[in-house]
């Protein structure tokens, strides 16, 4: 330790170098965040009439745009995107922890026949691709039996565009989470939960009071890597469903991108800006505040496994 | 005699005697019990979700299914043969590779230069950590929007600036060399951070007292960063090429939104091919046939990386997938 403060003390070109290369390419790779902060203070009609440069400066800075981000404009809804899109992710955030940490007390506490290969099994199905399943979830969904206007299969559109689309992706077991939460556990030795037992807490009392406590770190990791995924996610509320009260933010900026446009249709980026400050600036929110739990469970996931 | 036949019957499990059975069976399979209790509903919703879809999508591939309406024909391996005739998937599944490789390997080596220099005792490098990830939290959808509005052809900022430095203007969407180059810049710029990471995380795994060991055999920085840093990190490496490999040749989202394929298909990788005929063309046998042959060759990378890495070294026993994506 003293060795190495002596180290930076000293003068060195290496790290006069590092210095400069590190501030230099940081500031570049902040650079596109930089300009949608600026660029969200711009009116819509200076930001029309304004040739873009480096960095734009609006002459009369506005707030109206972080403001509409809580309000229904004319343009959009972006407070009811905003909900539905923290409404999703405080669920789908909920409901991996629940089953992150019920699956990982399995597979590490329990005993029983044919535990390690299921574990196996689960685990081997994470090498296949998930975008190969985003067509046949959509068939899937639009026959799911006795919804919207189904009989058994077919008839209507099953449980496409409702709030089902967001929901019955919660008690789907989260494997990677699962296998994070069985390595930690792991870890933990037996006797605590033996110890717990002899006072009398019960497995309830021993899961949510004793264990969970103890994993938060990875729980953490969990729920920010889950919580983040579904935040930014476009997928599911772009495919799956239509209607604008069920739109995310994400997803109703694919829709007003060129991408949910016909060709050659004029994009609205004003609204566009603030819409996409709407899902970053949050989301770097809890980077910064949780940015430990990041750093360690990805060295985690990634080197000692 | 009567004593007997007594203990006998006692013996034949019969409704109404055993009050006890059920109780003693789940004291004696507790923990199987309680397993089933907890996995069957989380297993149900999984394979929902995810068990039966991959499966369906599996074997759509086997069938004729152009447009929803349509009721699938089972044609067996005519829409294989066609992707390997057809150059659309062949020249997609090629350019996945490629993109993949060239996306893989310039965000590696800049992540292993960040991470060097981040192991340094710097003033201030938890900062510049922080700031080199942002990126990879950021939401694919909103940044590809701001790089689009540089790449704007009316009002974009590069050529804003190209012709205030009084040069011609570029219109970056007709032309297929611009598309790759401005997806390999917005797939560096949002991977870059988490390669650093992990590797500064392999740089902090190895063992100090190699370097001490080194500096006594008078090892110079390069000799060190030689002899014991790369072997080192050996183990680490093959999870990080490998696992980034596999996110690299599966990208399509920033194909989808700065390039959307254009122009006339030429950026077009084999997922992004996957993603259009099944949403806008409708050709879902041929989507499900690309789906298998691209997981195919994801389970052939992963097979290869478990063969090697655990006859070479047993510390990277992993599965194998970024921690990124949640349903």
């Amino acid at each position: 330790m003293r060795s190495s403060n002596a180290r930076a003390r000293s003068f060195k070109p290496l790290h006069l170098f590092g210095h400069v290369v590190l501030l230099t390419v940081g500031i570049v790779l902040m650079y596109p965040l930089v300009f949608m902060f600026l660029a969200g203070f711009f009116t819509k009609q200076e930001f029309a009439s304004t040739v873009l440069g480096i960095f734009p400066i609006p002459e009369e800075p506005t707030l109206r745009n972080f403001i509409s981000l809580f309000q229904t404009t004319g343009d959009a809804d972006a407070l009811m995107y905003f909900r539905n899109s923290l409404f999703r992710t405080a669920y789908m955030t909920v409901a991996s922890v629940l089953t992150s940490f019920l699956g990982g007390y399995v597979f590490a506490r329990l005993r029983f026949k044919g535990r390690e290969q299921l574990f196996l099994l689960l685990l081997a199905t994470q090498m296949i691709p998930t975008t190969i399943a985003i067509i046949p979830t959509y068939l899937e969904f639009a026959r799911f039996p006795f919804m919207g206007g189904n009989n058994v299969f077919t008839g209507g559109t099953g449980i496409l565009d409702t709030w089902w689309v967001y929901l019955i992706g919660g008690p789907a077991i989260n494997i990677m989470g699962t296998f994070l939460v069985k390595q930690s556990l792991d870890k933990v030795p037996i006797e605590l939960d033996e110890a717990a037992k002899m006072d009398g807490a019960g497995t309830t009392r021993l899961l949510f009071q004793i264990l969970f406590p103890l994993q938060l770190p990875i729980i953490a990791f969990i729920a920010i890597t889950s919580g983040l995924g579904t935040w930014n996610d476009f997928i599911v509320p772009f495919f799956y469903t239509n209607s604008d009260t069920l739109q995310t933010l994400p997803s109703a900026i694919t829709r007003l991108s060129s991408v949910g446009n016909s060709p050659g249709a004029v994009v609205n980026y004003p609204l566009i800006i603030t819409l996409s400050l709407g899902v970053t600036l949050p989301a770097l929110l809890i980077f910064f505040f949780l940015q430990k739990y990041i750093v360690q469970g990805l060295a985690n996931t990634g080197i000692k496994g | 005699m009567v004593h007997d036949r007594n203990a006998v019957v006692r013996e034949v499990p019969e409704y109404g005697r055993h009050k006890g059975y059920w109780k003693r069976f789940m004291i004696r399979h507790r923990d199987a019990v309680m397993a089933a209790v907890i996995l069957m509903p989380m297993l149900a919703f999984w394979l929902l979700l995810s068990g039966f879809p991959t499966v369906f999508g599996f074997m759509l591939g086997f069938f004729r299914w152009v447009g929803l309406a349509d009721s699938p024909k089972f044609i067996g391996f005519d829409n294989f043969i066609r992707f390997f005739k057809d150059p659309i998937y062949t020249q997609s599944l090629w350019r996945s590779i490629w993109l993949g490789g060239l996306v893989t390997s310039i965000t590696l080596l800049a992540g292993f230069g960040a991470a060097l220099l981040m192991n340094l005792p710097l003033w201030g490098k938890g900062i510049y950590r922080s700031i080199w990830y942002i990126p990879a939290v950021t939401s694919t959808v909103a940044t590809t929007q701001i790089f689009n509005l540089f790449l704007d052809t009316n009002n974009g900022v590069i050529n804003n600036v190209l012709v205030s430095l009084g040069k011609e203007p570029i219109v970056w969407q007709y032309s297929v060399g611009w598309g790759i180059f401005w997806i390999v810049v917005y797939s560096a710029w949002k991977g870059v951070g988490g390669a650093a990471l992990l590797w500064l995380a392999g740089l902090q795994s190895v063992d100090h007292s190699l370097y001490e060991a080194a500096e006594i055999d008078g090892a110079g920085r390069f000799g060190k960063l030689w002899n014991v840093t790369l072997p080192g990190l050996k183990p680490i490496a093959t999870y990080v090429v490998i696992t980034s490999l596999i996110g690299a040749i599966q990208i399509y989202e920033q194909v989808l939104f700065i390039t959307n394929g254009g122009p006339y298909g030429q950026t077009e990788v084999l997922v992004f091919r996957i993603y259009r005929d099944g949403f806008w063309d409708f050709n879902l046998g041929m989507a499900g046939a690309s789906s298998l042959i691209m997981a195919i060759i994801v389970i052939v990378i992963t097979v290869f990386y478990y063969g090697w890495s655990t006859s070479s070294d047993r510390r990277t026993t992993i599965p194998l997938k970024p921690l990124r994506k949640e349903k």
